[in-house]
This record gives structure tokens, sequence and C-alpha cells, in this order.
């Protein structure tokens, strides 16, 4: 095991027990060396003196030869076990006498001869020379040779029992420091438990207990500030955590609220959008119904006027006018409440065409003539000859000056009207202004601010004196907005009046509102569904002087044309463009009109694309057998024409719609323009 | 002579009120109550003019036109085609069909005559 693994516990014994056996060790160990060279020394130092002794004791057998006293002398050596080997020497080196008590003969470390006095220890012995002197002179050598027994017995004996000390110490030591060595590691392991316990179980409550003031204690006392720290933080982050919890079931519980309220904002406006066509799908029939038995009492009560006229019955003639006004009037408020609710329901989609502002303005005025006759008013009209073409849905431009003149007659008396009419650029954009000026009674300020609103004529006097049904002004408000024009008036009560209509001199219809009238589930009028680019025709003729004049006669219709010179490039075309229609001349070079027209009835992608012929060739039957819609023998009648393609853009148009489109439309302005000026006629 | 208008209406006092308004004009007139009526009429009584309604028991307007512009003995008769469906289609289909004029109701009697007058003027020119 590795010393560095071993444990805290482990590492203090260890320490402990090595510390004080080394401590033991060292100090026994110097204690016995010291001892025993001191014991040597004692050992040598006796060994001298016997030696001195004995020289001292056999100087006179030496001295007299006498060979036998120095061996006795010897002999006397008897009593000490550690000497192996007492030799005495002639002064001339020879061995005088010896002794050796294990009888063991000479030993091998025996010297030769004598030696100088002194000691040495050679080869495990102590050995001394001593000079033997007898009256200061030297008679001889003596050498003792000792195994010194004494010592290695006294050597052997004093190591075991340090030994056994070291050992019986090592075990007491061993003892203290297991119970010594808590002081340090309890608190350490305690430590490390409460650490376990937290990082196991998460526990953070889990608090070290602190034994003593060391750094143990210190440390114990950081663990429990940091794990306070961390508990702290943990209750906070779990309070978060439960906050955030409970805030995301609310949360939840507001989706799920808002969701159910958006199902039921979604179905009630489903529900209003349905209740909104039921509506409309009401007021149409309604108006259709209202209408035919008004026709016979507007009919019946002209016819009788006529009547009584000619035979000169004059007072039931005012009698019988007052029933005709009432009806037209009748009538025209039907008209405008279904426009109006037209107009609320998103069915009243734009048609634009390209006209001519002068002759339009020409028609409405003339039309307005018995308004204008009425009053005695003047009629002013002021049209430079830079306005010219426009492009909108003609007739509620005809339909919003209509308004708005008819109002200014209506309005003023023996005065003047005047309509002027202008282009301008403003906003990067070609705008048409009509101004309409009268000299009549005018209109408060107050009244001005709810004047295009519906249903609030400026005073409910007004109704009463002048009639209408107040719709005019909002429903012509709605169509400038539709348009993306704007109207506005200023005016000053017995001052006269001044409308202003500024419209696009090209008026687009957007994607917006494409979408708009979509999401209002509004089909209505075929001409709301137009794309907003341009229907394509297919011109194919070779005669460029044909292809010219249909590319301008059809451009001028607000059409895109597109002309092929021969039958390939017109079939090419065909399927590049996809046309609104195409139209075919016969007689052409190299492939014929016939064989043009077989080829697009037999592409699947051709085949639904209408082809009106347009020839000089006047063989109907092969033209619609091979699958012509129409056949125009040239010189074209290009109102026919333009009847045709128009007719086959609204059928396309309405074909995406039909389903949702209302059997029976209510009447279109055609019918009622003229009516609205006999309102104004009436007494 | 007065001209001979047929007038094809299936509603009673539209009927009525009409042709007793074209008679005060002096106009001849003939009534018939539905489509196939009207056919018979047209063919039988050979009327200058024919003015009908649209929507039509038996035979509706669209149909008549077509039989009529179909047939060289009525081809020559123009049609006034009536409608209370004042739908930009309706115009465009009934040119389509071969009337020769178009008008809406409720019926503006002064501009309809106008209409009677410059096609039977026309017709006299031709």
């Amino acid at each position: 095991m590795n010393l560095q693994n071993l444990s805290i516990k482990g590492k203090l014994m260890l320490i402990t027990m090595l510390t004080s056996s080394a401590a033991l060790v060292l100090s026994s160990a110097s204690f016995l060396i010291y001892d025993l060279i001191s014991f040597r020394h004692l050992l040598t130092l006796d060994l001298m003196t016997q030696a001195q002794i004995i020289g001292y004791n056999s100087a006179a057998a030496m001295a007299f030869r006498d060979e036998a006293a120095a061996t006795a002398t010897l002999s006397a050596l008897t009593a000490k076990e550690d000497i192996v080997a007492a030799v005495l020497y002639s002064p001339d080196g020879t061995i005088f006498a010896h002794y050796f008590p294990n009888g063991a003969g000479h030993p091998s470390t025996l010297p030769g001869r004598s030696q100088e006095n002194g000691y040495r220890f050679e080869g495990g012995y102590l050995e001394v020379f001593r000079d033997v002197t007898l009256n200061g002179e030297r008679v001889g050598t003596l050498f003792l040779q000792s195994d010194q027994r004494q010592w290695s017995v006294r050597a052997r004996r004093y190591s075991a029992i340090v030994g056994i000390f070291v050992l019986i110490s090592g075990l007491f030591a061993l003892l203290v420091s297991s119970q010594l060595q808590r002081l340090i590691s309890r608190p350490i392991l305690h430590l490390e438990n409460a650490m376990r316990m937290v990082s196991t179980n998460k526990n953070y409550e889990v608090r070290a207990t602190r034994f003593y003031s060391d750094e143990i204690g210190r440390l114990i006392d950081g663990f429990n500030t940091m794990l306070s720290e961390i508990q702290h933080r943990d209750t906070a982050l779990q309070r978060a955590n439960d906050e955030l919890k409970t805030r995301t079931g609310e949360l939840e519980g507001e989706i799920t609220h808002r969701k159910r309220t958006q199902e039921e904002l979604l179905k009630a406006k489903h529900a209003a959008e349905d209740a909104s066509r039921a509506k409309s799908a009401f007021l149409a029939n309604m108006s259709h119904e209202l209408r035919t038995p008004l026709n016979a009492i507007i009919g019946y009560s002209e016819m009788l006027e006529e009547e009584t006229r000619d035979s000169g019955k004059l007072e039931n003639q005012q009698d019988l006018r007052k029933i005709q006004s009432a009806g037209k009037h009748l009538l025209s408020l039907i008209n405008d409440v279904l426009d109006l609710s037209k107009i609320e329901a998103g069915k009243m989609g734009l048609h634009l065409e390209t006209f001519d502002v002068s002759l339009m303005v020409e028609e409405m005025v003339t039309t307005l003539q018995p308004a204008i006759a009425k009053n005695t008013n003047n009629v002013r009209v002021r049209l430079p000859d830079d306005v010219s073409m426009m492009r909108a849905d003609a007739t509620k431009v005809r339909q919003i000056l209509f308004n708005l003149m008819s109002n200014a007659c209506k309005f003023t008396d023996h005065g003047t009207i005047s309509l002027d009419v202008s282009q301008s650029a403003m906003e990067g954009q070609e705008w048409i202004r009509f101004r309409v000026k009268d000299t009549g009674i005018g209109i408060s300020a107050k009244q001005q601010g709810k004047l295009f609103q519906e249903f609030s004529q400026a005073d409910a006097t007004i109704s009463r004196k002048y009639g209408g049904t107040g719709l005019g002004l909002a429903i012509s408000h709605r169509f400038v907005q539709m348009m993306k024009g704007r109207i506005g008036v200023e005016s000053q009560p017995g001052q006269g009046s001044t409308f202003t209509v500024y419209l696009p001199a090209q008026v687009t219809l957007d994607t917006a509102e494409a979408a708009q009238s979509e999401g209002a589930g509004a089909a209505a009028a075929g001409s709301s569904q137009h794309k907003p680019e341009l229907d394509t025709i297919l011109v194919i003729d070779d005669d460029p002087a044909v292809r010219d004049l249909m590319s301008r006669f059809l451009t001028k219709l607000g059409f895109r044309a597109v002309a092929a010179a021969s039958a390939e490039e017109g079939l090419r075309l065909a399927r590049e463009v996809s046309p609104l229609v195409i139209t075919l001349d016969v007689i052409m070079p190299e492939c014929d009109g016939w064989t043009v027209l077989r080829k697009l009835k037999s592409d699947p992608h051709l085949a639904q694309i209408p082809v009106i012929m347009v020839t000089v060739v006047d063989n109907q039957p092969m033209g619609f057998d091979l699958g012509a819609s129409n056949y125009l023998i040239k010189p074209v009648d290009r109102d026919r024409l333009a009847v045709l393609i128009e007719k086959y853009r609204l059928a396309r148009s309405s074909s995406a719609s039909e389903a949702k489109v209302y059997s029976r439309p209510a009447a279109s302005r055609e019918e009622r323009r003229p009516i609205e000026a006999e309102v104004s006629r009436r007494t | 002579m007065m001209p001979k208008i047929l007038l094809i209406e299936d509603n009673e006092m539209n009927r009525d009120m009409l042709s007793r308004r074209l008679q005060r004009r002096g106009y001849r007139v003939i009534t018939a109550q539905d489509g196939e009526q009207g056919h018979v009429l047209a063919r039988s009584e050979s009327p200058d003019l024919i003015l009908m309604d649209i929507s039509l028991p038996a035979m509706d307007g669209w149909e008549l036109t077509r039989r009529l512009k179909a047939s060289d003995n009525t081809r020559h008769i123009p049609i006034i085609v009536l409608t209370a469906h004042a739908l930009v289609t309706d115009r465009a289909k009934a040119f389509e069909a071969g009337c020769d004029d178009y008008d809406t109701k409720p019926i503006e009697f002064e501009r309809l005559s106008e209409k009677i007058e410059s096609l039977l003027a026309e017709k006299k020119l031709s």
C-alpha cells in the first residue's frame, strides 16, 4: 500500500510510531555504543592491569629462566575466562612460557614474536604486549590475548534489552498515538463524513461539528458557512423555482384562457360574418322583392299622371306626382341602403377600367340637368384638355360626382355650381382632382364633422326639407376610400360649400385589398376578384397592322396585349403567358389558324383558353367544330370584341367564387343614376 | 301604321302597365306571359320590336333570344332585354346572346322609350 494513500489515522499513527521509535532507537543505540566503548575501554585497562601484574610476578622467573615458575604464574589466569592466550617471550623474541586455557594449542592468531608495548584489536581479539622488567631491565615480553567475552555478552544482552524496550515502547506509542491521533483525525473524518452526506444526499442542512478551535475547527467553520450559503442559495433557488412553476402554471392557465377566448371570439366572428352575409343576402333579396311592387307603383302613377294630364284633370296630377316622387325616394333609399350594406359586407369590389374623364363628366351633367333646372341653378364645368383618361371604377367615380353635384343643386337656389377638374402630381403619383363648389346654404363646422357618416344628415330638419337618405356622402366617402383617394369639404353657413375629391389617375387594386375582401368572405361582384396584374390577351395575326391595332385597342381596355406574328410563336407564347383569351387569324403563311386552333385544343394546358377567331374567312362552322369560342369576321366590331373579352374576364374571376356569390345581386347603379336625378327633381 | 311591339313579361302588373304606357305612346302592343308564347308570337306576328323580361317561365330570355336570332325569319327583329339582375355579366351575356339593347328594372320609361325609338329608327334605316 502506498504510504501517501494511507488514511489520516494510519498516517498519524505511522508518523507517531516512526518518530518515537526513531528517537528511542537513536538514543538507545547511542547509549549502547557509548556503554560498549566504555566497557571495552575498561576491559582493555583491566587486561593491561592483568598484564602488568603478571609481568611483575613473572619478572623474577624470567630473570632466572625459571620456566615452571613462569608457567605457574601464567596459570593464575585461569580465573580470567576471557583470556584465550598468554605468552611470555624471551628478550630475543622466542616464546619462553605460554598458557592456553582451552588447551587447543597455538592459536593461529598468535604472533610469532614479541612486539612493542601497547594494545591492539586483531581479528576480534584484544591483544596486549607488555615488557617484563626487573630493576629497570627488560627481561622479557608478555602477550595476553582476550576474546572479550564479557563485552560481546554484554553487547548481546544490551541489544536484546534495547530491542525489547523499543518493541514495548513502540507498542505503547501505538497505543498512545492511536488514541491521540483522534484529536486530529476525528474532526477531519467527521468533516469528510459530513461532506459525503451533503454530496450524496444533497442535504444542505447537514452541519459539521466543531470540536476544537484549531485550524480544522476553522476549516469546519468555513465549511459550515459555505453550507449555509449553499443552503441559502438553494432555498432561494427552490423558491424561485417554485415561483416560476406557479407563474408557468398561471401563464398556462392564462394561455388556455386566452385560447378559449380566442376560439370564442373566432366563433363569434364567424357567427357575425354569417349574420352579416345573411343580412346582405336578406337585403339583396328584400331590395329585389321591394322593387317589383315599387316598379308597379311608380309605373302606374307615371301612367296615371300622363293620362290625367292628357284629359285635363289637373286636380289629381299633383297627388300622382307625389306618389311617384315618394316611390322614387323609397327606391333610392333602398338602393343606398343596399349599396352601404354591400360596402360593409366587403362585397363591393372595384371594377377598374380606363375611361375618358370628359365624357364621363359630360354624361353626368346631362343626367343632372333636371336637378340643375329645379332650383334655377347655373352650372359651370371647367375641364382642361390635359385631363383625359383615368383608370378607376368609372361607375363609382360617376356616382361620387353625381352625389356631390346633386347635393350642390339640392342645397343651392338660384346660385352657381361649378365643377372643376384638374390633374396634378403629388407624392410621386398623378391625381385627378374634382372640385364641386356651390353658393348654397353651406355647412357649419359642427355639421361638417359627421358629414361623411352614415345616416347623419347635417340636420334632421334637412331631410324633411330637402329629402335624401343622408347616405349619399357616406357612400361617396367609402367609394373614394376604396380607390385610395381623399374627400374633403370646406364650408361656412350661408357661404356655400366646396367638396374636393382626389382620386389617383391610375387606381390600382393592391393585394392587401384583395386579401381583405377575401378575408371578409366577400366574393360578390366579379370585379373584386380581379388580380392586380392585368389580364393578358394573346393576338395571333401575321398582319403587323392588325397586331398593332388590336394591341392598342386591348391596352386601352385595360389588358396586356401580347402579339405573335406566326403560328409557331403564337403557340409558344400561349404556353408562356397563359393568356385570358387568344384571338386567332386564319390565313397565315406556313401554318394556318385552323392548325393552330387544333393544336391549342389538343394541348391539355391550353385547351381551356377561349379562342376568338378574328378573320376574313367566313367559315363559322369550321371554327366552332375545331373548338373556337367565338367567331368574328374582319373588320372587327370592336364593341363586340370588348364585350366578349370582358365576358371571359368576368367568367374567369367569378368561376373561382361562384359558390359564394349570391345568386341575385342587387341592381347596379346603371338603373339608379337617372332615378336619383328624378328624385332631386321632385317637388 | 305604328310599330308593333311584342312585350314578353310574366309579371302581370308590369305587363299591364308597360303595355298600356306603350299603347299610350301609340305603339301597337301584343303581350306574351312566357317564353314559349313569346316565341310563337314573335314568329306569327312579326313584331317590329321585342321587349322581354329575362327571367321568364317556360323558356328564359337568353334561350328565346338565341332562338330568335338563330332563325332567318326573326333575326331582324330588335330585342331589348329587361332584367332586375343588373350585373355586368348580365349585360355582357345579353349582348353575347344577341340582344340589341338592354335595360334594367325598375323601368325608367323615358329611357326605355328612347331606346325603343332609336332601335326602330335604326331598323327603318336598314
